[in-house]
């Protein structure tokens, strides 16, 4: 079937292309939208409603589009979309959505019949019981027929963000926003000027009810008035760009499309998220036509009044020639116009208001045409499958009559679009002459110009600009605006008809969008749900993704009659940004996959790939978690591998990831004092010490090697993850609390690569290495570290553990860590030394007993509870944390402390994480709470004793050694009789580290 | 998001900064001779209030400098910036700037139409 094209318009080019919609292919015009090319091959059932799969069409033309939602199956098959804002191109692909199997036979259409369940709160009422359903049947169900659409698959979108710094903003390129912009046009002002739509001028394009503008025809104004503003210096024009987002500080965020009526280019980025940043914002983004409520208004063929004239003006499709118009005001005599210039004519005009208030010139216009006019009468409601066949009219004596249309459009007046203007924070107040809510009190730099202010009168409009923008001190600009209708609306409150109920399937809804009915708002009330913000969430009214544009004063207006309050008593439920649906991928931008968070990558990282190491994430470090053999080894024995080999002879560790710090200057020993609780005054230079770093609070914050080179220069070192936060502490000490103290921090991290050799074959491989130093227990003892050359740069070999065999760092620039690294394997290769990754450093530490910041401690972990008193430099006046080791909650002795378990028989094995307890069984059914004594802080089968070892925190631990007690499963009601034991598994002597 | 002016780089965007709390709270000087209810004080206890608060900043993603800021917590004004070392401002500089948004209630927030 030919497209239709009724009316020659100017914003639609004559160029065909071929849309698929469903399946079928259709033709329509370069610069329709999905919306506008469907009314042009005269389809009207779009899609199937959310809850009772009703079928719908396009109710309106532009972004407030509360029914006809679509999927585009090409592209990123994206969901959801506006049918009347999505621009068509060649080849789109478009599908309905939530029905199955057809569009026209949905067999969801069965909620409709069961509709007495699906009433106010049913949320709320239906899934309450019984017990387990809920898991069961209930979320699953509602899982899959919750929301519209299908969500993508394998979605990457590539979207861009972009700031902008203006003095100006101006939003919406309408009249007002053009008048405007005229005015400012090479003053020294920077603006901008955003338009949601890709043509500037708004009503003038979207109605005929502007017919000249100083003199000239309204067409010609706009091109005249763009290329003006083009020309000037200070102007730029955004087309396509919806503001979303009205923040704080006049910051304001837009959204625009790329590839508005063109097929997506996936090589580049197709949003653009516009940061703008502005002394003033001018709002000037116009009016959203409201519909009526009456019966079956949700009905493919019922159309806002003022939709169906911009599909005539703006699209140049008329989508039916003799509509109904159901009126309560004064516009819709524009659209009768519009019909009658293409020699149309609608079937009838309903009018709610008397006789007497409807203006003189209408009434001469419609018996001119002798078009069947209802004053003072209402549409009761319509019916018709699946699609308007028959209208019904109740006039002023309450009798009902039918007539025959396809198509019914109502008009129930004009809401200022305050969601912006809200947003900023602004006020909004009622005003009985529009009936509806407009801009008070503004709270930011913000100006409303045109409609959005409430202004409906184009007489009016230069006066109100002129006088809103008489503080920017530009020349006033006085257009002679010369319109086909009566200026002002004259209207009458009118928001839902009086309907004859014949069928369950008779509905008056008041959110076509979520299927909310006048009469759930009725039972929320009589429920108890009579304020406003309560109400919308138990009826979900306004809450789809029109965010009712055109139902959401309505519905105030019905609720105001039942609690008999008025309108502005009821008040408005809260604006909250984005006005339209947003898309997270243009709130992503480039932070998305491999670009979200830096990756970091140690030196050796190549070397770790090619011995297939298998990585782990620790911070933004990428660290092997260990190393594979061969394909069939398992992480299990790698591990047990691993940790027995080391202990045998040596492993080594790529260590590269601890933070490390360097402190210079003056003070610094006093500052480590300070900052740490060990005592450093007594150390000798040249020897580090393992110390702690508390919070305020007492607890442990962190751990590390702290090397003293001399009473002026320490270095360091720091947990992998800590290194931040550690260098943030210290540097927000030194500024705000001892400013005196002259210390300079230097972060060293990335400028020293680290290897940790350890085993007892340690020694022998370093000798090897670095053959002129002397590794012999005497000249080089446990805690101590050296400096020296290697090809010019500086390193250190500091002799430390962290597994308690006997080991070595190795500190060493980038530039060569990685020939030197090979060198070690190289010589290490007579020794039978082994790469081991993080789980095994776990494993060998677990078992000499030593702690993890972050796995043993939790933030409310203090040195004594570890047992580290030892650690506290007690003769020390002060440092951070120390006071709060006396409090009395913290010096209390029934703390949590660290322990050791092992399971009394050895084959069982012991879960992280899981409680101990004392009794031997769990009760299949818990009645009362089993008491708690604690819980296993980490847990490994132990290659080395060959049975499983744990570390636990648990109450009074230190007076539990050798009792019997118990710990959960995950598996069953019978937990694991264990005994608690000292932490340290492997050489409590230390003799492996020291010799 | 807001943006601040740091008072060493000038003004950047919110993201750079990290807040720091409330700020004119000294660490005692001697701390073993509180008492560990004034003590805990210190250490736990900070205000939240709805209006004028004297706060820290750190300009963490720039020259990573502490400062001070005066902030009516209501709208997300920041009223006042200036260095440690400067002296606290009086609260009388500010008073008259609290203007909550909406007009809403000095105390507490909500819809104002439906709490009158």
């Amino acid at each position: 079937m030919p497209a239709l094209r009724n009316k020659d318009c100017n914003y639609i080019s004559n160029k065909e292309i071929k849309i698929t919609f469903d399946g079928k292919s259709y033709s329509a015009y370069e610069g329709d939208t999905i919306a506008s090319a469907l009314l042009r091959n005269n389809i009207r059932l779009i899609g199937r409603s959310f809850k009772y799969h009703r079928p719908r069409g396009i109710y309106t033309c532009g972004i407030e589009e509360p029914n006809a939602l679509v999927q585009i199956l090409n592209e990123h098959n994206e969901p959801n979309t506006r049918a009347t804002v999505k621009k068509a191109y060649d080849g789109i692909n478009i599908s309905s959505q939530n029905r199955w199997p057809s569009l026209s036979f949905d067999i969801g259409s069965i909620n409709n019949i069961l509709s007495p369940i699906f009433s106010a709160g049913f949320y709320y009422k239906t899934f309450m019981g019984p017990k387990g359903f809920w898991k069961k049947i209930y979320e699953p169900l509602i899982r899959r027929t919750a929301g519209l659409g299908k969500p993508p698959k394998n979605f990457r979108s590539k979207s861009i963000h972009q700031n902008h710094n203006v003095d100006i903003l101006i939003v919406g390129g309408g009249l007002s926003g053009l008048i405007a912009a005229k005015k400012l046009i090479d003053t020294d002002n920077e603006v901008l000027l955003v338009e949601q739509d890709s043509f500037l001028g708004g009503i003038l394009k979207n109605s005929n009810k502007v017919k000249q503008i100083d003199g000239k025809n309204v067409f010609e104004w706009v091109k005249e008035t763009e290329k003006l503003i083009l020309k000037s210096k200070n102007i730029k024009i955004l087309k396509n760009t919806l503001v979303t987002t009205y923040n704080f500080t006049n910051h304001l965020i837009a959204l625009e499309d790329k590839y508005s009526g063109k097929k997506i280019d996936v090589s580049k980025s197709e949003l653009t998220l516009h940061k703008i940043r502005t002394t003033h914002t001018i709002l000037a983004n116009g009016h959203i036509e409201r519909f009526i409520s009456f019966r079956n208004n949700d009905l493919p063929g019922v159309m806002l009044a003022s939709s169906f004239e911009k599909y005539i003006e703006r699209y140049g499709v008329t989508p039916d020639e003799k509509p109904v118009i159901f009126t309560n005001n004064s516009s819709t005599v524009s659209l009768v116009k519009s019909l009658i210039n293409l020699n149309c004519k609608p079937s009838a005009y309903i009018d709610a208001r008397k006789q007497e208030d409807i203006e003189d010139e209408t009434k001469e216009y419609l018996s001119k045409n002798n078009i069947l006019f209802y004053p003072d009468s209402e549409v009761e409601g319509c019916e018709g499958n699946k699609k308007v066949e028959k209208v019904y009219i109740r006039n002023s004596s309450n009798k009902i009559s039918s007539i025959n249309a396809t198509m019914l459009c109502p008009s129930g007046g004009f809401n200022p679009d305050i969601h912006l203007f809200t947003q900023s924070k602004g006020l909004v107040k009622w005003d009985d002459k529009i009936i509806s809510f407009k801009p008070d009190t503004a709270f930011q730099n913000t100006i409303t110009l045109g409609s959005v202010s409430g202004n409906y009168e184009f007489k009016n409009l230069c006066k109100e600009i002129n006088k809103k923008l008489s503080f920017l001190k530009v020349d006033d600009l006085n257009l002679e605006i010369e319109t086909n209708i009566r200026d002002n609306l004259s209207i009458k409150e009118l928001w839902e008809t009086k309907t004859n109920k014949k069928s369950k399937w008779s509905k008056s809804f008041i959110d076509l969008h979520n299927d909310v009915t006048t009469k759930d708002l009725k039972q929320a009330i009589n429920e108890g749900y009579d304020r406003i913000e309560h109400l919308k969430r138990y009826t979900t009214n306004s809450m789809g993704t029109d965010q009712g544009k055109i139902s959401s004063i309505n519905s105030l207006g019905i609720v105001s009659k039942i609690l008999n309050k008025k309108i502005e008593e009821v008040g408005t439920t809260t604006y909250r940004p984005p006005y339209a649906p947003l898309s997270f991928a243009a709130i992503a931008g480039r932070s998305t996959y491999e670009y979200y968070d830096p990756e970091r990558k140690t030196p050796i990282h190549n070397w770790h790939i090619k011995n297939n190491a298998v990585f782990e994430d620790v911070g933004q470090w990428k660290r092997p978690w260990y190393f594979k053999k061969n394909e069939t080894e398992t992480m299990h024995q790698a591990v047990q591998r691993e940790s027995k080999q080391t202990r045998k002879s040596a492993g080594i560790l790529d260590g590269s990831t601890l933070g490390k710090i360097e402190i210079k200057g003056k003070d610094a020993l006093e500052f480590m004092n300070l900052m740490y609780t060990n005592a450093f005054t007594k150390m000798k230079p040249m020897t580090s010490r393992y110390a702690l770093m508390l919070g305020e609070d007492g607890m442990i914050m962190d751990d590390g090697i702290i090397c003293k080179i001399n009473d002026k220069h320490f270095i360091a070192t720091t947990t992998s993850g800590g290194a931040p936060k550690v260098f943030a502490h210290m540097e927000e000490f030194l500024q705000t609390e001892w400013p005196h103290l002259q210390v300079y921090l230097n972060s060293i991290t990335e400028q020293f690569t680290t290897f940790n050799i350890s085993g007892p074959k340690a020694r022998e491989i370093v000798s090897k290495v670095f053959s002129d130093i002397d590794f012999g227990n005497e000249k080089f003892p446990f805690m101590t570290f050296k400096t020296f050359n290697y090809k010019n740069t500086q390193a250190r070999i500091m002799r430390a553990s962290f597994t308690g065999e006997l080991g070595y760092e190795i500190y060493i620039s980038p530039q060569h860590a990685l020939e030197l690294w090979e060198l070690i394997f190289k010589y290490g290769k007579d020794f039978d030394l082994v790469p081991y990754g993080t789980e095994t450093m776990h494993l060998l530490r677990a078992e000499k007993g030593y702690v993890v910041i972050g796995q043993e401690t939790d933030g409310t972990v203090t040195p004594i509870d570890i047992n580290f008193n030892w650690m506290i430099g007690k003769k020390k006046k002060d440092f951070i944390g120390k006071r709060s080791l006396t409090r009395s909650d913290t010096a209390r002795e029934d703390r949590k402390q660290l322990v050791g378990i092992v399971p009394l028989d050895k084959s069982q094995f012991i879960e992280e994480g899981q409680h101990i307890v004392e009794c031997e069984n769990l009760p299949s059914k818990i009645k009362t709470p089993i008491e708690y004594l604690g819980h296993i802080s980490s847990s490994y089968h132990s290659p080395n004793l060959n049975h499983c070892i744990s570390m636990a925190m648990i109450k009074s631990g230190n007076k539990l050694m050798g009792k019997k007690l118990f710990v959960s499963t995950s598996k069953g009601t019978k937990n694991i009789p264990v005994e608690i034991v000292s932490p340290v598994f492997i050489d409590p002597e230390n003799k492996r580290l020291t010799s | 998001m807001i943006l601040i002016n740091c008072p060493y780089c000038g003004e950047r965007e919110q993201s750079e900064f990290t807040n720091g709390g409330e700020a004119h709270v000294i660490r005692p000087k001697d701390p073993d001779t509180l008492n560990d209810k004034d003590w805990g004080q210190y250490v736990f206890y900070r205000s939240n209030p709805k209006g004028i608060f004297y706060e820290r900043w750190v300009h963490s993603h720039g020259c990573r400098k502490w400062f001070n800021a005066v902030r009516d917590t209501s709208t997300d004004t920041i009223l006042k910036i200036y260095k440690l070392t400067d002296n606290k401002p009086d609260i009388s500089e500010f008073q008259s700037s609290l203007k909550s948004p909406s007009g809403e209630p000095a105390v507490g927030s909500g819809n104002f139409a439906v709490k009158k």
